[in-house]
């Protein structure tokens, strides 16, 4: 069959196609690769000094003014900050929340699974992170080194770098 | 020239920051509000078990037994040894040890820990060697 210019129009057509849908895909759970990881000081130093750093685009922008003002009672612990702490703080996580304008795709489409009156205070608990971990059997929540669907790290090996990409998923034995 | 020199070394003094406490420093505080310190108290303090809605909270629960350790928040991140032989950071701002009194002291207390606990607890890491 010759070469056509009709052809080769249909060739280019089909790839770069192609390549919108490998940009879309869920192949690495999403089409853009990371979540903004915590980029205020202040913010990064406080929640880290616990636990890993959620990045801000996780939950919207509601579901941190609640959990800055209930602090005092933060998953069983008080985790207070000074006034003028909790300020900045929530002003960073607000900015950046899963419904701002700054939010990145991802970010969008968890922001759109939660009803306008919910304001979640975990990400394990959203209809997006349910649907991206449906496949994970209940005994592998369970074992040892998972113990929470706040651990993170324990399955995506650079979760500390806002990074989950399938690819650095390793799900512990036991 | 040289009074120009001078004049900007005595306000590079001027600026230098005061928060830099001394571990020791931050023991006189305490001491001065409670009138006194006990390392044996603040030990016994710091290995309390107290129970409380069916589970048994302590300071040791977090930081492990010993103060030279590394221990691990609920949330598995790595807490740095209490004792300051043990962590140059520790005991050097006053405002962070109030901080976290206030949060741990709620957290297995239920309360707030009273001056003479936080002078005895400050003695009890400062006589860690």
């Amino acid at each position: 069959m010759p070469v056509t210019r009709k052809s080769l129009a249909i060739l280019i057509a089909t790839l770069a196609a192609s390549g919108i849908w490998l940009g879309t895909s869920w192949g690495d759970g999403g089409p853009v690769p990371t979540f903004a990881p915590v980029a205020h000081k202040t913010t990064a130093n406080e929640c880290a000094a616990c636990h890993m750093a959620y990045p801000a685009g996780l939950l919207p922008a509601r579901s941190w003014t609640r959990m800055m003002h209930e602090l005092e009672n933060h998953f069983g612990e008080d985790a207070s900050l000074s006034p003028e702490e909790t300020v900045a703080i929530t002003r960073y996580l607000t900015d950046n929340a899963a419904d701002s304008p700054r939010a990145n795709e991802r970010s969008r489409r968890i922001a759109i699974g939660i009803a306008p009156g919910d304001a979640p205070q975990r990400f394990s608990e959203t209809a997006y992170f349910r649907y991206l971990h449906d496949e994970v059997p209940a005994g592998v929540w369970k074992r040892a080194k998972i113990a929470s669907r706040a651990n993170c790290i324990a399955c995506h090996t650079r979760a500390e770098s806002s990074s989950f990409a399938e690819r650095e998923i390793r799900i512990p034995k036991n | 020239m040289k009074f120009t020199l001078a004049c900007l070394a005595a306000c590079c003094l001027l600026a230098a920051p005061t928060h830099a406490d001394t571990p020791q420093q931050i023991l006189g505080l305490y001491q001065q509000q409670a009138g006194s310190a006990s390392a044996a108290h603040g030990e016994a303090f710091f290995h309390a078990q107290v129970a409380r809605d069916g589970k048994t909270h302590s300071c040791a629960s977090c930081h492990t037994d010993n103060p030279r350790a590394i221990g691990k928040t609920r949330a598995n991140k790595a807490i740095e040894p209490l004792a300051p032989v043990a962590n140059r950071e520790r005991l050097t701002d006053p405002a962070k040890v109030e901080k976290w009194f206030k949060r741990n002291c709620k957290d297995v207390l239920a309360r707030e820990c009273t001056a003479q606990e936080k002078a005895d607890f400050v003695a009890f890491l400062l006589s860690v060697k």
